[in-house]
Parts: C-alpha cells; structure tokens; sequence
C-alpha cells in the first residue's frame, strides 16, 4: 500500500530529514511513526502526500510511484488520503457540519451524496450534535473529531495522522485513538505519529522509530522505547 | 446509517481523470460562482478593503488619462493654429490664382488651404486692428496682395510646405512663423511625452498597489487553500472562485471609479470653461468614453492577475 524504499530527503536549505529510510506499510495495517523533535517523522507523511518529493529512493502510494506522479495527479492521490493534523485547521468562519462537507464540495463531489456522508462522518466521531455550531465554541477533543470527520468523509484509503493527540489532554486523547482504531479496523491504513508514549504502549501496534532520519526499529507490537 | 462501500475510489489515475472530465468544469455548473459570492461575503472587511484600494488606484489612473488626453488635445489645438501664408503675385487671373490652390492643396502634408483675396484680408486687418478701422476710406487703392492660407497637418510639417509652396509658380513669397513654429514642435512634443509618462507612471503604480492587496487578501486565507489542496482539490478548482472573486472586485471599484470620474469631470469642465476659457478642455462625449475604457479593462484585468498571482504560490504540488 505504501512503499518507501532508499529514502532520502534533504532540504534545500541543506537539513537532511531522511536517509535510506525503507518501510513498507500493508493494507489495513496501523503504524506508529515515533522518535524525537527532527528525526523526521513529519517528513514521511509529507512524501506520502507529495507535498515533498524524496532527493533519494522511491515512494509508492497505492501502486503509484510518486516520484514520475506528473503534478496533474497529485490531487487525485490526495483523494485517497484523509489527514488529521495535531491543530485541527478547521475554517473558523464555518460550521461543523461545513467543515467536513468542505472537503467533499471541493472535490467535485456529486452534491446530493454531501449530506448523508457527512452525516455518516458526524455519526462516526460521535459530533452530529454539534454540527450546526461553530468550531471556537467545541473543545480541543471536539475540535479533532471534527478534524478526523473530515479527513474519512470521502472514504480514503489511508488515513495520516501528523500528532493528533499533540494538543489534547489524556481522555480526550483517548477517545481520538479509539476512533482511529475504529477507523482501522474497517480497513483503512492508519499511519500516525506521536510522542504520546502512554497510547503506543496501550495499543500495542506496529511502531517505527526513527532517529535522525533513519530507521532505529520497526516492530509489529511493539512499545513507544524498548527496553534498554 | 453506513456508506461502506457506497463511494467509489477511482481505479487508477487514468479512471480518476475521467470521473473529473465527466463531471465537467465547475464554473460550467455556476459552483464557481456561488464560492466566489460566498467567498465575498465570509471575507467582507478584507473584500471592501481591496475594493476600496482598487477604485482609489482606478480613479488615479483614470484621472492620469483624463489629463493626458486633455493636454494632447491643448497640443493638437495648438498645432492646429500655425499658419502658413503665401503671397500670390498681383497680376494672375482668379482661373490661375485657383490653379495655385489646387496645386497647394495637392502639396503633401497639407491639411487645408483657402484662398483669401486681398479685400477680405483688408478687412481682418481692420477687426484685428481696432484703431485702423478707418484706413480703408484713407487709401485709393487696396494696397495687400490676394493671398493662400495653409495649415499644414503638423509643425513638423510646416517647413517643408513653406518650401514647396514657395515654389509653385505665381506664388511670390512665403511668410511662417519660424522661431515660433520651433518652440511649438518642442513643447507639444513634451507635452506628449508627459501626459504618457504620467499616465504610465500612475497605471503602474495602480497596478502594484492592486496586486499587493489582492495577494494579501489570499495570504488570509491560506489555510482554506491549504486545505482544499490537502484533500485534494484540482488548481483549477481552486483558482476559479478566487479568480472570479478578483473580477467580481475590479467590477465593483470599476463602477465607483467611474461614478466619481464622470462626476469630478463634468464639474472641473464647466468650472474651466467658465473661469480659464482659452484654455481648450474636451467635451465629456469626447474624453470619458477612452478614459472609463481603461479603468473598467484595468480593473477587472488586475483583479484576475492579482488572484491569479496571489494564489499560484499556494498552488505549487
């Protein structure tokens, strides 16, 4: 499903986020990208949305190879993933129930499949309550189940998760982890990175941790540190 | 209430593309337009804010015009009132002096040419000349020659047909105003030039105020672009809202900058005319049409650049 193989990535300012980083993610799998500030987690989910693209190796997204992806199709990629960012970036001036349709109506969907989806998404994250109001008026919790709403509107195929848990306290943390495994458990890839030691050891999933932009270890169950 | 299953994915980028091509462009289906309209109203103080710089830059612009074509036209009537006048010998027939016309006439760079016989002339003298109003009772005989009055098409024109009128048989001599011909050819010259450096100077500076305010007005909301291209928006999808935004702008301060433009000129016209009337100033029918031409094709041609150039850095794969 995702497929990095040799990456490096160095910025033009001369940082060097990644290198020779392999990874392979399988379908409906849930990955942990964990490690310190820079070692480049952040820098995975931005090749995975060819936001940037690798200066080594080769990413593969769903059979694409993004590196001869022309930019005409990067949309059409971002189609098939949904992102949930740690500061929501939720439109302020607009309601619940919008914030998530937005992603749907500037997409070209059909305009008569919007609503009962994004009724679906509210149903999901448990926020069809609030959909009229306005996102200063929720929680940060609230606010990051909105945000994951719309990023498993349009039914992707992967869901990123760039610490998604970042800005919220432990219970409210909790019930965002819950519903990216619920997420997952309908066979969506869900690939999330955090410092949130606590959920990783919890959970007990797949967990990459990079150090340095390499790859220091890759676990199918494994804990935020290993015992050393 | 479940959708599995019920949203297709598209295949393979090939299929995906042709989902999008069948669902055709989304001005055709006016959601560009809605977005746009939308996009004014949730962004209305920033939206008023550009409108408002854009007029003021269209009404500096326009105004910049407004003088310009003005003093090309104090230029032309300037022009228009050197004279060339060539003295016919005193012993042609009236048959010979109208070959002389027509062969000024023929003359290249020659506007116009009238012949003036020599009691018409005694009689201009004696208008332009209060206290000879009498001479003509004085005299025996009419003592000035009949004579060809030229205007020539320009001043730069009015050497080289005093040259050749002088040649044309049965004209005797040739009288221009030189040193005053050369002054004007000077000063219209720079006349011109000024008018279109200020008027070029005033579109430019318009220009970049406009571009800037617009690229601000993007700048504000860059997370909702941000997002748009997350989710995976097409550019064009994107650009067609802020595009028509931009338009729907530079019609509005179109439309004030021409409510003003017409009012101040209408005003400044009758005021001149009154109190400075040698001064020639161009009838309203005359110089507005050219002058509003400008200001509605800047207005909406800066609003589409200014979206346009505002938005394509945020637009970058």
């Amino acid at each position: 499903m995702i497929n990095l193989s040799g990456v490096g990535k160095r910025y033009p300012t001369g940082v060097v986020a990644l290198q020779d980083v392999s990874l392979r993610i399988e379908r409906g799998e849930f990955v942990f990208l964990v490690g310190p500030t820079g070692s480049g987690k952040s820098t995975v989910l931005k090749l995975i949305q060819r936001i940037e693209r690798p200066t080594a190796g080769r990413v593969e997204v769903d059979g694409l190879d993004l590196c001869s992806l022309p930019d005409s199709q990067v949309p059409l990629l971002r189609r098939g993933l949904g992102v949930v960012f740690q500061e929501f970036k939720l439109l302020s001036d607009r309601s619940v129930a919008d914030n998530v349709a937005f992603a749907l109506r500037v997409t070209e969907t059909d305009p008569v499949e919007v609503a009962p989806r994004v009724q679906w998404a509210l149903e999901t994250v448990g926020m069809v309550h609030r959909a009229d109001d306005l996102p200063a008026r929720l929680s940060g919790g609230e606010q990051q189940r909105v945000c994951l709403a719309r990023a498993i509107v349009a039914r992707p195929r992967i869901v990123l998760a760039d610490e998604p848990t970042g800005n919220l306290d432990p219970e409210a943390a909790w019930e965002i982890m819950q519903l990216l495994s619920a997420v997952n458990l309908r066979g969506t890839t869900v690939v999330m990175t955090t410092h949130n030691n606590t959920l990783v050891d919890v959970l007990r999933r797949r967990v990459v941790e990079l150090h340095a932009g390499r790859v220091m270890r890759d676990e199918s169950r494994g804990l935020y540190q290993t015992a050393r | 209430m479940s959708l599995e299953g019920s949203i297709k994915q598209p295949a393979d980028a090939a299929d995906a593309r042709r989902v999008l091509l069948a669902r055709g462009w989304p001005w055709v289906r006016g959601q560009a337009l809605r977005d746009a309209i939308g996009g004014l109203r949730r962004n209305g103080l920033m939206a008023a804010a550009a409108t408002t710089t854009i007029a003021i830059a269209l009404m500096v612009a326009g105004g910049g015009v407004l003088a310009s074509v003005n003093l090309a036209h104090l230029a032309s009537v300037l022009e228009s009132q050197v004279e060339i006048v060539g003295f016919i010998q005193r012993d042609l027939t009236p048959q010979q002096q109208h070959r002389v016309l027509a062969a000024a006439r023929d003359l290249p760079g020659v506007r116009s040419a009238e012949l003036v016989g020599r009691a018409e002339a005694l009689r201009r003298l004696q208008k332009t000349y209060g206290s000879l109003a009498s001479v003509g009772s004085h005299l025996k005989t009419n003592p000035l020659p009949d004579s060809i009055e030229v205007r020539a098409s320009g001043p730069g024109q009015v050497r080289a047909v005093a040259a050749a009128l002088e040649r044309i048989a049965g004209v005797q001599d040739v009288l221009y105003g030189t040193p005053v011909v050369d002054r004007l050819v000077a000063l219209t010259r720079a006349v011109r030039i000024t008018g279109a450096v200020v008027a070029g100077a005033l579109f430019a500076a318009a220009l970049l105020i406009v571009l800037n305010t617009i690229r601000l007005t993007i700048a504000a909301r860059r997370q909702e672009i941000e997002i748009m291209t997350l989710v995976g928006a097409t550019p064009g999808f994107i650009r067609g809202p802020f595009v028509l935004e931009g338009v729907l702008q530079g019609a509005a301060a179109a439309l004030a900058a021409t409510a003003v433009l017409v009012a101040a000129y209408v005003y400044l016209a009758v005021q001149i005319a009154g109190s400075l009337p040698f001064l020639p100033v161009l009838e309203s029918s005359a110089a507005l049409p050219g002058a509003l031409a400008v200001v509605w094709l800047l207005g909406i041609a800066v609003g589409i650049a200014g979206s346009e150039i505002g938005i394509r850095r945020y637009l970058r794969p």
